[in-house]
C-alpha cells in the first residue's frame, strides 16, 4: 500500500517536473511555441486543408505550452492557500482592491467558480468595487491565460496587458461603487446580523501528498476538457483569418491611434474566449496589427457579449453598460499609452 | 452516529459540483450499509445563508456537521468516506 502510494506520487511529480523542465528548456533555447504558418503557406492549400495544417502546426508547437499551462493551473489551484486569500480579499475595503488584482491571476477559474466568489464577496461585505474588480481581473489575468499570452504574443505585450487590465479593473470597480446604481446593488447584499461562528466554520482536512497531486492533475485535466474544444474550433477560424484576411485592411485599420480604437471596438463585442483571442491576436499581428492596437485588442475581453450577458444576469444592465463603456475607454487608453511607450503605433 | 453532509455548489450545478455531490452520495451509501446515519444535502453557495455561515468559499465544497472540510476540489468517494469515518 505504502509502496503503491510512493510510486503514484513519483509518477505524478514526474509529469509536473517534465512540463516545467521542458518549458524551461524551450524558453532558454528560445524554441518557438507558436504556429509558424504564414498567409503564403496557407493560401495555396485547398479550403478544407487550411485548418488541418494550421492545427497541426499549432499542436506541434503549442502542446508543450498548453500542457504546461494546464498542469500549473491545477497545481496552483491545489497548493496555494486560496481560502486564506479569499478571506483576505473580503476583509477591508481599500486593501481588497489591491488583493483582488494581485491575487486574481492565481485563481484559475471557470465561470462557475467566479460567480460564487463574486456574490460571496458581496455578502461578506467586501463591497461592489472589489467584487467587480475580481470579476473583471480573474478571467483576463488568470495563470492559464497569462502563460499562453506570454508564449504566443511575447512577454512585453503580455505584461502590458496584465498591468493595464489590473489597473482598469480597479478603476472600473471603484467607479461603479460610486454610482447610485452600484450602491443600490450593493445594498441588496447585506450580511446576516450576528455571526460569530464564521471563523470556525471552516476547518479544512489535510490530504496526503499523493491525493493532493492527483487533485491538481485532475483539475488541470478538467480545465483542458472544458477549454480545448472551443479553443480548437477557434483556431480553425483563426486559420482562415490568417489565410484570407486582407493584409491591407489590417495595415490600414489596425495601426496608429485610430487602429487602437478599432482594435478596442473589435476585441470586445466580437466574442472570443481569452485563449482564442490570443491566437486571433497573433494572426492579426502576423498580418500587421500594431503593438498598441494589440494591447487594446486583448483588453476587450471583459465586455464581450457572452461575458456581459452572464454578468448582466447577476448585476443588471446598468452596471454592465457602465463597465462596458469604461472597459472600452481603458482599453483605448492602455493601447495608446503602450503605443507611445514602445514608440510605434 | 449521525452525520450531516452538505455539498455546497452553484445553482444550477456545474459539472464539478455535480460530480462532488455524486461522490458524496456514493460514500454515504457505503457507510449507511455499515450502520452510519448520514444525511446528504445540497446548498447553494451564492445564498446569503451559506455565505454568512461559512464566509467566502470556493465551489464545490463539502461541510460535515456544519464545518467546511474541503473546498475547490472534487474528492473521490474513497476520500470522502475516509473523512466521514474520521468525523463519526
Amino acid at each position: 500500500m505504502e509502496a503503491r502510494r510512493a510510486v503514484k506520487t513519483a509518477l505524478m511529480l514526474g509529469v509536473i517536473v517534465f512540463f516545467v523542465v521542458m518549458m524551461a528548456r524551450a524558453i532558454i533555447g528560445s524554441y518557438t511555441l507558436t504556429p509558424q504558418s504564414t498567409a503564403e503557406d496557407l493560401k495555396g492549400l485547398p479550403l478544407w486543408k487550411i485548418p488541418i495544417v494550421y492545427l497541426l502546426d499549432y499542436a506541434g508547437h503549442g502542446w508543450l505550452c498548453l500542457g504546461f499551462a494546464f498542469t500549473i493551473a491545477g497545481v496552483f489551484s491545489e497548493f496555494l492557500p486560496q481560502s486564506f486569500m479569499l478571506r483576505f480579499m473580503s476583509s477591508g475595503k481599500k486593501i481588497s482592491y489591491l488583493v483582488a488584482t494581485v491575487l486574481a491571476p492565481v485563481f484559475c477559474v471557470c465561470s462557475c467558480t467566479m460567480v460564487p466568489i463574486f456574490t460571496g464577496l458581496l455578502y461578506a461585505g467586501a463591497g461592489i468595487g472589489p467584487a467587480l474588480t475580481f470579476l473583471l481581473v480573474a478571467p483576463a489575468n488568470n495563470i492559464l491565460a497569462d502563460i499562453i499570452t506570454i508564449q504566443v504574443l511575447g512577454w512585453r505585450i503580455a505584461v502590458a496587458d496584465m498591468i493595464a487590465a489590473g489597473i482598469a479593473a480597479v478603476a472600473i470597480g471603484y467607479f461603479v461603487s460610486k454610482t447610485p446604481w452600484g450602491r443600490e446593488f450593493e445594498s441588496r447584499f447585506t450580511r446576516n446580523p450576528g455571526n460569530p461562528a464564521q471563523a470556525t466554520a471552516v476547518e479544512l482536512v489535510k490530504q496526503p501528498l499523493d491525493e493532493r497531486l492527483w487533485n491538481a492533475l485532475k483539475f488541470g485535466g478538467y480545465l483542458a476538457k472544458r477549454i480545448l474544444p472551443a479553443f480548437f474550433i477557434g483556431l480553425v477560424a483563426v486559420s482562415y483569418v490568417q489565410a484570407f484576411f486582407p493584409e491591407e485592411l489590417v495595415k490600414a485599420y489596425l495601426t496608429g491611434p485610430f487602429g487602437v480604437i478599432v482594435a478596442a471596438l473589435l476585441g470586445g463585442p466580437l466574442y472570443t474566449p481569452t485563449l482564442i483571442e490570443v491566437a486571433l491576436g497573433k494572426a492579426l499581428v502576423n498580418l500587421g496589427m500594431a503593438p498598441g492596437a494589440t494591447v487594446a485588442w486583448l483588453m476587450g475581453q471583459p465586455y464581450d457579449i457572452p461575458n456581459s450577458m452572464s454578468t448582466y444576469r447577476i448585476v443588471g444592465w446598468k452596471i454592465v453598460i457602465t463597465y462596458g463603456v469604461l472597459s472600452f475607454i481603458t482599453a483605448v487608453l492602455s493601447g495608446l499609452i503602450y503605443g507611445i511607450f514602445v514608440g510605434t503605433f | 452516529m449521525k452525520l450531516k453532509v452538505e455539498v455546497i455548489g452553484v445553482n444550477p450545478p456545474c459539472p464539478r459540483c455535480e460530480q462532488t455531490e455524486e461522490n458524496a452520495k456514493k460514500a454515504a451509501e457505503k457507510l449507511r450499509k455499515e450502520g452510519f446515519d448520514i444525511e446528504v444535502a445540497k446548498l447553494d453557495i451564492s445564498s446569503r445563508d451559506t455565505v454568512s455561515r461559512f464566509g467566502v468559499i470556493m465551489s464545490p465544497a463539502i461541510a460535515v456537521n456544519g464545518v467546511v472540510k474541503m473546498m475547490g476540489k472534487v474528492p473521490d468517494p474513497g476520500v470522502i468516506e475516509r473523512m466521514l469515518r474520521k468525523e463519526a
